[in-house]
């Protein structure tokens, strides 16, 4: 095994008397895609949120290539340009058009030139398929184009690991495809990413690794095969099985 | 009760020159209160509305929490006292130590006073704005500060325009407690020709529709600011949206 890009170790947060996640143990690789699953309040938002210190962990070490980034002297801000974030509200910035939202981040963050972060933004536009609306204000969007611009602005930052936070959840039925489509062809671009998710389809097909997660636990992991097809866990079980009605119903 | 009104007309044309220089005054207190009330009240604004993150050492926390303490303290007096009271006070006692003109002192007062004020309407608007916007400025790795000056204060400013406007009719008004110091404005001007003809109601009935129609020209011109900014969100998506059909 390589060196892990973030290693998890016993990670715990409460919100006031409530413990959201108890013990978490998780690493990711270089390249690889995981998705994580699981019920609502199951704490898989609130993992995702402590990776990139929106929320800060009560207790255990999150390290970013083997630095523990909890208790060094290294800043925050630096360890968040590398590690995106697409939000399942997209959070784009309501102030700027769609190309300032992608080169905002660049200047002042990265201290890249103008031109430089313009071509950058134009470049990743054009991947999400959103450059025939540079100059549209961000409040202007559909959500599906909004999520496509989110996702846009968050590789402008070349980041190292690119975090989702159920980013088809906020989007309307036929806006799905859009997203996941752009997020398919990320992953297969080799980039590093970790992806929660209420898409079982998209998690399987596309993800290395899938993490079932309930109660504040890792209750199963393993290859999409083994989590959605010989699930050891009756949790798991149980999980996928109403999953499986709910989308025949549909 | 007596009024006469065709003397009042006359005592506004024979006074002009003196009402005209007030009105300048009045105008001058209104614009610099309201600017430099604006900027203040951003920076308190921002210092209390600042959270403390877990993250922070134990310094800067430190310097949080005395910040938000300070600017407390300011606002909770300047917005808690007349500010008529305010000037006399302020004035007088510094007028051995800095020798300054009434004009001089009564813009510092004004402003810092007019500051109280925008400071709670800013901070207001600064918490209206989504959460989400500042988590997605910490997503990419910005600080504090950068997410307020360009992505938390345009949003916020904008969505408080009207109050913020307010404050320039407010001042207009307040702006004649300037008088206690003997600042020449808009009521002391009148006070001073009231008393020299032994007029009064007809000259404050004029100094009062001056007053009006200096607060409905301010009302007009930032409904209008207020309209233009509304509009140019809605149209430039319409403008860039015509043009891209064209040049498609």
């Amino acid at each position: 095994m390589s060196d892990p890009v973030i290693k998890v170790e016993h990670l715990k947060k409460s919100f006031g008397s409530q413990e959201v996640l108890h013990d978490i143990d998780f690493s990711i690789e270089k390249g690889e895609v995981v998705s994580i699953i699981g019920s609502s309040g199951s704490g898989k938002s609130t993992l995702l949120r402590c990776i990139n210190l929106l929320e800060i962990p009560d207790s255990g070490v999150i390290s970013f290539h083997g630095q523990d980034i909890l208790n060094s002297s290294a800043k925050p801000t630096d360890y968040r340009s590398k590690v995106g974030m697409v939000f399942q509200n997209f959070n784009l910035f309501n102030n700027k058009n769609v190309l300032d939202n992608c080169i905002l981040g660049q200047r002042k963050v990265l201290k890249r030139s103008k031109e430089e972060a313009d071509k950058i933004a134009r470049g990743h536009l054009e991947r999400v398929g959103m450059s025939e609306f540079l100059k549209k204000p961000s409040t202007k969007l559909s959500g599906g184009q909004k999520q496509r611009v989110a996702i846009a602005r968050a590789l402008s930052m070349d980041p190292e690991v690119l975090l989702f936070d159920e980013p088809t959840s906020a989007l309307d039925p036929e806006m799905v495809g859009e997203v996941l489509d752009v997020m398919k062809k990320l992953a297969e671009s080799g980039l590093t990413m970790i992806v929660v998710t209420h898409e079982m389809q998209f998690a399987k097909d596309v993800s290395d690794r899938v993490i079932f997660m309930d109660q504040g636990v890792i209750a199963e992991e393993g290859t999409p095969d083994e989590v959605f097809n010989h699930p050891k866990n009756e949790r798991t079980r149980q999980f996928l099985s109403r999953f499986l009605e709910n989308t025949k119903e549909a | 009760m007596k009024i006469d009104l065709s003397y009042a007309w006359q005592a506004l044309i024979r006074n002009w020159p003196l009402f005209w220089y007030g009105i300048k005054v009045t105008l001058a207190f209104a614009v610099v209160g309201t600017v430099f009330g604006f900027l203040i009240g951003l920076v308190i604004g921002a210092i209390r509305s600042v959270p403390v993150d877990p993250l922070d050492s134990p310094f800067v926390k430190f310097l949080k929490k005395l910040g938000r303490a300070i600017t407390g303290l300011y606002i909770w007096v300047f917005r808690g006292t007349p500010m008529m009271i305010q000037a006399a006070f302020i004035y007088y006692l510094f007028r051995p130590l800095v020798h300054w003109d009434p004009i001089t002192a009564g813009f510092i007062i004004i402003s810092i006073n007019t500051g109280a004020y925008m400071a709670e309407i800013l901070r207001s608007g600064i918490q209206s704005v989504d959460p989400g916007q500042i988590e997605a400025c910490k997503a990419i790795g910005m600080s504090n500060f950068q997410a307020m000056v360009f992505v938390i204060f345009p949003q916020a400013i904008k969505n408080t325009f009207p109050a913020i406007g307010n404050q320039l009719v407010v001042n207009l008004k307040d702006s004649c407690m300037m008088n206690v110091i003997s600042v020449t404005e808009l009521f002391f001007q009148s006070s001073s020709i009231a008393g020299s003809n032994m007029r009064f109601p007809e000259i404050y009935l004029d100094t009062a529709i001056l007053y009006l129609v200096l607060t409905t020209l301010a009302t007009w011109i930032l409904n209008l600011i207020e309209r233009r900014i509304s509009r140019d969100e809605s149209e430039t998506g319409k403008k860039k949206k015509l043009f891209m059909e064209m040049s498609s």
